[in-house]
């Protein structure tokens, strides 16, 4: 009696635009009453589909604010962000909310699990609010469960789950409508350093599959597993430079003979 | 969706069990009230209209009480020959009249003495009144017209006297009007207790019986009070009116000096008192409702606050404001319709024992458990508005920074 009719404009279910994430002349600047903080400056940004991008910088630097806009959770204050094509500029929130649904995979700091609800129901979350039937839900989400590693442990709560279990299961819900963008925000930086290589490379995976992976760190060490590494600072796009993977690189290292040094993660290991 | 948000609320609410509960008492406490007051209130009035039942809904008194005060005269009194004349006159729509005769005898068998309310009744009284002869025979047009001393009797009081129930062919001895004589049984039946009556003293320490009514009343008594039963389904009302107009003239009297006093205006008091007593209930049951109800909307706005996070969650993986909003109204209104649930339990029951306890066939009415329960519900939705808009309106940023 309360289901309200889903109404999903065409824009948001289509996917029309090569650029993934074009942001044209972005600016956005923070009202707080007395003053106006400058967040971004005249930010210019293209990032295509099947890009590894790392967006870097210290705290203040703007990644977070830029986080926030990419993320379609807050909007520009100037210019454009064309995410998949659709200008979220002027969008209401319900509309953002569809685009965040359908569009956008979150995976947080803090895992952002809701607590006392198992693992597949929090990966059945965002389905929910697609309004997929509760038996594709819970297929799909045991499937996700499956391939992010966490098959047998879909009825375990997050207090029961370990750190890089429980963001495995963020990313597995991240995935739930297999959205063109993943947007990772310091997902390793509550995560020791053998975990952080376990998501690192599950996001290599999944970018390997051909998903398009956005993540903010603030970690050299974690930006080295990227394609694409953008940096900021005082809310001004810095530098944007290609780089090569760390797995890539270990591989080219490994068929070199004369380098005995050891890689700097022990990848192999941590993936058990 | 609306299953998923039951589920979702049920969950919540069950994390919580200590604060549900006591969040719930107000509305328990109301909608207990309720349900108990007004399944006594039914219980009473189905008692009541029982005992009318048995009694007849047509029966009324009529006697002259002059409305000045002033004293009574000679003719207000009614003779054999009036009840005669008012017998055939309305004829077509009263079915039984009397003089409303009763004496309290004594009645002596052997060493056995045991005292009776002996009521004077006409021969086609039982066609009016339900007597449950159990030995022998109800008195005839023979016993009242040839004014035998003829006697039935009620079984206990049968049982006293005689030893026996079956005190068919027994004769006991008693004086009436200073004529010491024989008594002869000719039925004796079942008096059926009404719990009700039993409860408030009604049957008093007599035993009952009938004897002709021609035994009691001679042709130059005169009578003060007649009872009459009017036809099955008269309006008495208006047949009230007439009747006691017609007494009115024929006893040179005002119709304000004429009481008719029949059951359905009883009833129509009782329905009155009733009436009143539910117009108070519903005012504590409102009250209480609206008490339960704030506690209610504090405690989803504490929930809402605890909660600020999981909102941040939802809304980032794609919840509209209407999601939230359905979700926490959902949980409210499943919050409070428990109360009412609880408070249902709690009313009936109490109401059971006690019903129990006396001996009195409770009578619970399916619909009011349904409003109740309903009621409840809608009181969490009301009261649910408020946090659960504070809920939806929460920006995604702010409540994902919240610790």
């Amino acid at each position: 009696m309360w289901k309200k009719k889903e109404v999903i404009p065409d824009y948001i279910t289509q996917n029309v635009s090569e650029d993934l994430i074009k942001l044209v002349d972005m600016v956005k600047i923070y009202d707080t009453g007395s003053i106006k903080v400058l967040g971004l400056k005249r930010v210019n940004l293209t990032i295509k589909r099947g890009e590894f991008v790392a967006i870097m910088g210290q705290s203040g630097s703007g990644k977070s604010t830029l986080m926030n806009i990419l993320g379609c959770l807050d909007r520009p204050t100037m210019g454009h962000y064309f995410l998949d094509g659709i200008d979220t500029a002027d969008l209401p929130s319900d509309d953002l909310s569809a685009i965040r649904n359908r569009k956008i995979g979150f995976v947080f700091q803090s895992f952002n699990l809701i607590s006392r609800t198992s693992a597949l129901k929090n990966v059945e979350l965002p389905m929910t609010y697609a309004h997929i039937s509760k038996k594709a839900r819970e297929k799909r989400a045991l499937e996700l469960l499956e391939r992010v590693g966490l098959g047998t442990r879909y009825e375990h709560m997050p207090n029961e789950l370990s750190g890089g279990q429980r963001q495995r299961v963020a990313i597995a819900r991240a995935l739930a409508n297999e959205p063109p963008l993943i947007l990772a925000d310091e997902p390793t930086g509550n995560l020791d350093s053998a975990s952080s290589v376990e998501i690192m490379e599950l996001f290599s995976k999944l970018h390997n599959e051909g998903a398009t992976v956005v993540l903010v760190t603030h970690e050299e060490d974690i930006a080295a597993f990227t394609n694409r590494i953008i940096r900021f600072r005082d809310g001004n796009l810095v530098s944007d430079t290609p780089n090569i993977p760390i797995s890539k690189r270990e591989k080219e290292e490994l068929e070199e003979p004369e380098e005995p040094e050891e890689p700097e993660y022990q990848s192999g290991d941590a993936l058990c | 969706m609306l299953f998923e948000n039951m589920t979702m609320a049920v969950h919540a609410i069950k994390a919580n069990k200590m604060r549900s509960l006591l969040t719930m008492l107000g509305i328990i406490i109301g909608i207990g009230s309720v349900i108990a007051i007004v399944s006594i209130g039914d219980t009473m009035r189905f008692m009541i209209s029982d005992i009318y039942k048995d009694v007849g809904t047509t029966l009324a008194y009529v006697y002259i009480w002059p409305s000045d005060g002033s004293d009574m005269r000679q003719s207000d009194y009614f003779s054999v020959d009036d009840v005669d004349r008012i017998r055939e006159v309305y004829k077509d729509e009263i079915t039984y009249i009397d003089s409303s005769s009763q004496q309290n005898v004594e009645a002596v068998f052997g060493r056995n003495k045991v005292k009776f309310a002996l009521e004077g009744i006409g021969s086609n009284y039982p066609n009016v009144h339900k007597i449950n002869i159990i030995y022998g025979r109800n008195l005839n047009e023979g016993d009242i017209k040839g004014r035998k001393n003829h006697v039935v009797l009620e079984a206990e009081g049968a049982k006293e006297l005689f030893g026996t129930e079956n005190a068919v062919g027994k004769s006991f001895r008693t004086t009436i009007y200073g004529d010491t004589d024989d008594y002869d049984v000719v039925g004796v039946y079942r008096k059926e207790e009404n719990p009700f009556l039993a409860m408030v003293g009604g049957s008093g320490e007599n035993k009952e019986g009938y004897l002709p009514e021609s035994i009691l009343v001679w042709p130059n008594d005169t009578i003060y009070n007649i009872r009459l039963y009017a036809k099955e389904g008269t309006d008495m009302s208006s047949f009230s009116e007439r009747f006691s107009q017609y007494i009115a003239k024929s006893k040179n009297r005002k119709r304000e000096d004429v009481t008719f006093y029949s059951v359905s205006s009883e009833m129509g008091s009782v329905d009155q008192i009733m009436g009143g007593l539910s117009a108070a209930v519903g005012g504590i049951a409102a009250i209480s409702l609206l008490v339960g109800g704030i506690g209610i909307m504090n405690i989803m706005l504490v929930s809402v606050t605890e909660r600020t996070r999981e909102i941040g969650i939802r809304k980032a993986l794609g919840a509209k404001t209407w999601d939230v909003m359905v979700q926490f109204l959902t949980e409210s209104a499943i919050l409070s319709a428990m109360g009412g649930i609880i408070g249902v339990i709690t009313g009936a029951g109490l109401v059971f024992l006690g019903g129990t306890l006396l001996g009195m066939t409770v009578v619970i009415k399916p619909m009011v458990i349904i409003i109740a329960v309903g009621f409840s519900a809608l009181v969490g939705v009301f009261f649910g508005i408020y946090p659960a808009s504070k809920a939806a309106g929460k920006d995604p940023i702010e409540a994902l920074r919240y610790e």
